[in-house]
């Protein structure tokens, strides 16, 4: 190998930098220009280089066959604790397969174009080193998730992820509404977060380890009860599901949408939301262990797709739009792990990330412009900034599943995996939810940029953003259109892997597969999709009056959607009359009974204690010496008294 | 050559190399500041010369990593030598680097002070490598004088004077109920080599019984006193607030882990066979020791005070891994003391840069430092949470791997107690932190800086305290090393 500095051995280095990154930035940020933003993209830059090198490693590995793909090793792992030799050992452990690989790019490359991104967009914010000092330590989470070797420190890195959407979704805490998101956001996935924990420790109970691929070991040689399995597999899930917003804990991704745009590019639409998948996919050896636990996954990812694309059709802010989007996209992926299909579900979430950052970015760039982000006042705004336009256009694009387009060639992926691997009636409800994707994307998309302006003001103040903006939008548009490729052979190929992503990604037992296309099955889903963009341009085309219309037609309907199936007004209710009303018992009994009596008598007591005895230092010399002889002689006498 | 009794002597005075090279950079020192003004050098010459001395009796103390060699049957050097020669040598740079500021301003006899520093060190270190009772008798003496004189020298503090005549006066005390333990002991043994008196009590035939219980009874005592365990702990608070800070730093360090070095040596060798007649009552000393530090801990109102007497407390902790001695416990001991020490410089060596600014040294005075100087108040609070045994720091650490020894040593209740006096100690620590934080400033409210050298030794034991704390193997290994050659 030509390049052998950094391997896969060593891909510890790739959270260490943006973790440096973030402790210079926060603390001496005050004392380098312009607070140090330099510094986070430049550490990101090394960063996207240095993946690069890792990748061209596992090339290398894989064209060995020194790696067998999933089934790789350790590469790298110390004992960051070990208590009486070997009695507890916590290991600081890194692993890298194929699954990792698409992990990596994803999370440095859209990193860096976000930061690339925000030195434009929050130009002249208060707090703009900290806003840089807390992505990169995002960013450093996020790494250190996905090359974990062991759940204990998968669990760190994934609390730490939360802790830095919780600061940057809360990043104008001035703001009522930012503060509440970033509370609702953090308290609901710690709700499944707790799960996860669970579910860590009832694995590891069994087997006695936290390491990844000895609990899969495990699992398959049949160490676990099947029931005892398929809980511990619910509660990983429920984790999974609370940060990668699915149904019941999706109600905190759109009211995340407080947080600075391009922080939901990258964490909510790229990255963070896609570590429930990640971890789904790397356990998904053993949920096909435990079919049931797979169903759910399944009906879960059904469930909130079709949910998230019907509110997704009527929100009226243009970055809710997308949350709702991203929400439905995630149902997808966990809808192909419910059937066992890890190659569609890593290829649409690395698909999705370019596209939907994409996405986010370019809604970013509008709002930069009018200050507006209510569909309802913008409009025609095509014609003020044509390169956002058009690369909003093509992630659009993109994420309707048009042909050539990447989200076409993923999302025919995961459509196909249903109709041979599910039950039929999943396969029809993905193809739906598929439509309604591209109806709500063609609306947004017409309501944005096309028409008349609603709010000429806003209009007449807008202009295209400035290339530091305009540029990571024009590269991650190229790749929406030519990612998608990478599932065919030859493209793989010639990049210098083994085959497509098929080759690459696929769990050992199923064994790898060449793509080809099926021509009769890519017409259906490109029907699917041109006919939803068609009803899109029926309805929203010019003045909407179609649209308008449908909505006085079934207000109820319309008005469920909005409100979002009641869902956050359920959750407040039983919030407010059950947890409120067992909060009030508890804390009577905490302040009367272990408060004040625990806690005070006891402090009062310990405090006399320590009263009485500090009479007994007298600060006389003859008194110390009686001291020390009353304690010799104590000793000497019992000493003497008891043989 | 040989000794009296014809045994064969290993002469290798480079073995003593580190010993030796304190020795001369301490003649230097005095030398260096008698002649101050014809050398032409600064005050701050003095402990330059001093730190580049332990320097090099650190590179030469790392020669004999892995040997087991003895001097003259006198001193050995093993594992655990060298684990405390580097350790006494370290807190020695942290103090003096730490506190150069603060002694050219508070001390008189600058000279003095440096090579009485590095004289109790080189004591220090044979206490740790002694493996014959006169040659470690010698040692505490040679430390224990030095520190008498080191307590009197703060310039223009009374309490100064009165401290050190009372440390002197009760560490007589001490001293002469420790020989004579000593002289009951040799009586028992027949010998002053540690090995010969385990080999001749562990025969059983020895009926001297009776002199064997007073003897360590009154060993007991008078380790008990260098190491401040109650009832022998008297002395403590009274020295500690009246000596130069950097002096108290040093007692709350160097002076407790060479005693503790020393319990180690001889319960776990020459004493062991007697394991019947002394577990208990160390067991009752170690209770009364964290119970009485811990409570009397709460009613002071100055810092030195404080750290004293939660220093007593962290002693009773330190002895419960003498009551269970193993080598399990051993390298647990070996592990907090390092931890301990880390953390309690850490605290010293902010109280010493508070001190240099303020001259206040009460409790209430700390009022608002979060807001004056908020990196001190860190480095204050991290030093305080660490011995409250907060996680993430080397306090909890430590503690943690102390305490699940001395279970699987069979001694639950004893930890037991020891949790709850930890909780009382959180109190104490808290309050000090509750100023800092809670209070406005009084009177002048304006920022302020440390100055270079203040920065490197509390942004050392800062970094220390934090790296023990999330990262402990390699401290944790070097420990295991050093006690090896004790249980072998």
């Amino acid at each position: 190998m030509g390049i052998d500095l950094v391997g896969m051995e060593d891909v510890w280095i790739l959270p260490a930098i943006p973790f440096a990154v973030f402790i210079l930035v926060s603390f001496f940020g005050r004392l380098i220009p312009r607070n140090g933003d330099f510094i986070a993209v430049l550490g990101m830059a090394l960063v996207v280089l240095l993946v690069g090198l890792v990748l061209v490693d596992f090339q290398g590995a894989f064209h060995d066959e020194v790696f067998a793909p999933i089934a790789g090793a350790n590469t790298y792992s110390f004992d960051w604790i070990d208590i009486g030799d070997g009695f507890f050992v916590i290991e600081f452990s890194t692993y890298v397969d194929a699954v990792t690989m698409v992990m990596l790019p994803v999370v440095s490359f859209v990193s860096l174009m976000v930061l690339v991104y925000s030195i434009g967009y929050m130009k002249g914010e208060a707090r703009y080193g900290w806003y840089f000092a807390a992505l990169s330590f995002f960013v450093a989470a996020m790494l250190l998730l996905v090359i974990s070797g062991n759940l204990l420190q998968l669990y760190l890195a994934w609390e730490g992820v939360g802790l830095a959407s919780y600061l940057l979704i809360g990043f104008y805490w001035e703001r009522q509404s930012a503060a509440e998101a970033a509370k609702k956001a953090f308290i609901t996935t710690r709700i499944g977060d707790v799960g996860l924990l669970i579910g860590i420790i009832l694995l590891w109970r069994v087997t006695g380890t936290f390491d990844i691929q000895e609990i899969i070991h495990a699992a398959e040689e049949g160490v676990f009860g099947q029931t005892y399995l398929t809980v511990a597999m619910l509660f990983l899930f429920a984790g999974a599901a609370g940060k990668s917003a699915q149904f019941p804990f999706h109600v905190w991704l759109p009211d995340a949408m407080e947080g600075p745009t391009p922080v939901s590019a990258l964490i909510h639409a790229a990255t963070m939301v896609v570590a429930g998948v990640y971890l789904v996919a790397r356990m998904l050896p053993v949920y096909d262990e435990v079919l049931i636990a797979r169903d759910v996954v399944l009906y879960v990812g059904l469930i909130t797709a079709l949910m998230a694309a019907t509110m997704g059709l009527v929100a009226t802010d243009i970055k809710r739009v997308l949350a709702f989007s991203t929400v439905s996209q995630l149902g997808f992926m966990f809808a192909a792990l419910g059937v066992g299909a890890l190659t569609a579900a890593m290829f649409h979430l690395f698909t999705h990330a370019f596209f939907k950052s994409l996405l986010f970015l370019g809604s970013g760039s509008v709002i930069h412009a009018t200050e507006q982000q209510e569909v309802g006042e913008l409009g025609g705004l095509r014609k003020k900034m044509p390169i956002t336009a058009l690369t909003f256009t093509i992630g659009s694009l993109a994420l309707a599943g048009i042909p050539v387009f990447a989200g076409f060639w993923s999302k025919d992926e995961i459509l196909h995996d249903l109709q041979h691997y599910g039950p039929f009636a999943a396969y029809v409800i993905l193809a739906v939810t598929a439509a309604l994707t591209a109806i709500y994307t063609t609306r947004l998309v017409l309501l944005t940029f096309f028409g008349k302006p609603k709010n000429e003001q806003a209009y007449e103040h807008a202009h295209e953003s400035p290339p530091i903006m305009t540029g990571p939008l024009v590269i991650l548009a190229v790749l929406a259109l030519v990612v998608g490729f990478i599932t065919y052979q030859g493209v793989g190929e010639s990049l210098g892997f083994v085959g497509g992503i098929g080759e690459l990604v696929y769990l050992p037992h199923h064994g790898p597969h060449v793509f080809k296309l099926d021509i009769a099955f890519a017409a259906v889903a490109t029907a699917t999709a041109v006919v939803g963009v068609a009803i899109g341009i029926m309805y929203w085309w010019g003045d909407a009056r179609r649209a308008i219309a449908a909505q006085s037609w079934a207000p109820e309907l319309h008005q469920l959607l909005v409100r979002r199936y009641y869902l956050d007004e359920l959750y407040q209710g039983v919030i407010n009359h059950v947890v409120l009303g067992a909060a009030a018992v508890v804390a009577w009994f905490d302040k009367r009974v272990v408060n004040e009596t625990g806690v005070d008598g006891s402090t009062q007591f310990v405090g006399f204690l320590g009263y009485r005895f500090k009479f007994l230092q007298t600060g006389r010399i003859p008194h110390y010496v009686l001291g020390m002889a009353l304690g010799v002689a104590a000793l000497a006498v019992v000493a003497i008294g008891t043989t | 050559m040989t000794d009296l009794l014809g045994n064969d002597l290993n002469l290798q005075y480079e073995l003593l190399g580190p010993e030796i090279a304190l020795v001369i950079t301490a003649a230097l020192v005095l030398f260096a500041d008698a002649f101050r003004r014809e050398l032409k050098i600064g005050q701050s010459a003095i402990p330059a010369i001093s730190i580049l001395g332990l320097v090099v009796a650190l590179l030469l103390s790392l020669l004999w990593i892995d040997e087991n060699k003895d001097f003259a049957r006198l001193v050995t050097i093993d594992n655990f030598t060298t684990f405390f020669r580097v350790l006494f040598i370290a807190v020695t740079v942290v103090v003096i680097i730490g506190s150069h500021e603060y002694i050219e301003r508070r001390v008189s006899h600058l000279g003095e002070f440096y090579s009485l520093l590095l004289l109790s060190t080189v004591g220090a270190m044979l206490m740790a490598g002694a493996r014959d009772l006169l040659t470690a008798y010698l040692a505490i003496e040679v430390m224990s004088f030095s520190l008498y004189i080191l307590v009197s020298l703060a310039k223009s503090d009374t309490r100064s004077g009165e401290a050190s005549l009372k440390y002197v006066l009760l560490g007589g005390v001490a001293s002469a109920m420790l020989l004579y333990g000593l002289s009951f002991l040799y009586g028992v043994g027949g010998s002053t080599q540690y090995t010969e008196i385990a080999a001749a009590l562990s025969d059983g035939t020895s009926t001297l019984e009776l002199p064997l219980l007073l003897g360590l009874a009154l060993i007991i005592a008078g380790l008990g006193f260098k190491a401040s365990a109650v009832p022998f702990h008297m002395w403590t608070p009274d020295a500690y607030e009246g000596a130069p800070i950097p002096i108290t730093a040093y007692l709350s360090a160097t002076s407790k882990a060479a005693t503790f070095a020393l319990l180690l040596r001889w319960f776990a060798g020459p004493l062991l066979p007697a394991i019947d007649s002394w577990q208990w009552m160390i067991s009752v000393l170690a209770v009364l020791t964290m119970v009485i530090g811990n409570l009397v801990a709460l009613q002071q109102s100055n810092i030195k005070r404080l750290l004293a007497y939660s220093s007593i407390g962290q002693v009773g902790f330190m002895l419960m891994a003498i009551v269970t001695i193993s080598d399990q416990t051993g390298s647990a001991l070996l592990l907090h003391l390092s931890g301990y020490i880390i953390t309690n410089l850490a605290v010293f060596m902010g109280v010493i840069a508070f001190y240099n600014r303020t001259g206040r040294e009460e409790i209430v005075a700390f009022r608002g430092l979060a807001q004056t100087n908020p990196y001190l108040a860190l480095v204050i609070t991290a030093g305080l949470f660490s011995l409250a045994g907060m996680p993430l720091l080397a306090g909890f650490l430590t503690k943690f791997i102390l305490f699940q020894s001395v279970v699987s040593g069979g001694y639950t209740w004893l930890v037991v107690t020891a949790l709850l006096a930890s909780t009382v100690s959180l109190y104490y620590y808290l309050q000090v932190i509750r100023q800092m934080y809670m209070y406005q400033p009084e009177g002048d409210a304006s920022r302020w800086r440390l100055s270079p050298t203040g920065y490197l030794a509390t942004g050392a034991m800062l970094v220390g305290v934090v790296w023990v704390g999330v990262y402990a193997a390699p401290f944790y290994t070097a420990a295991d090393r050093a006690i090896a050659p004790l249980f072998t």
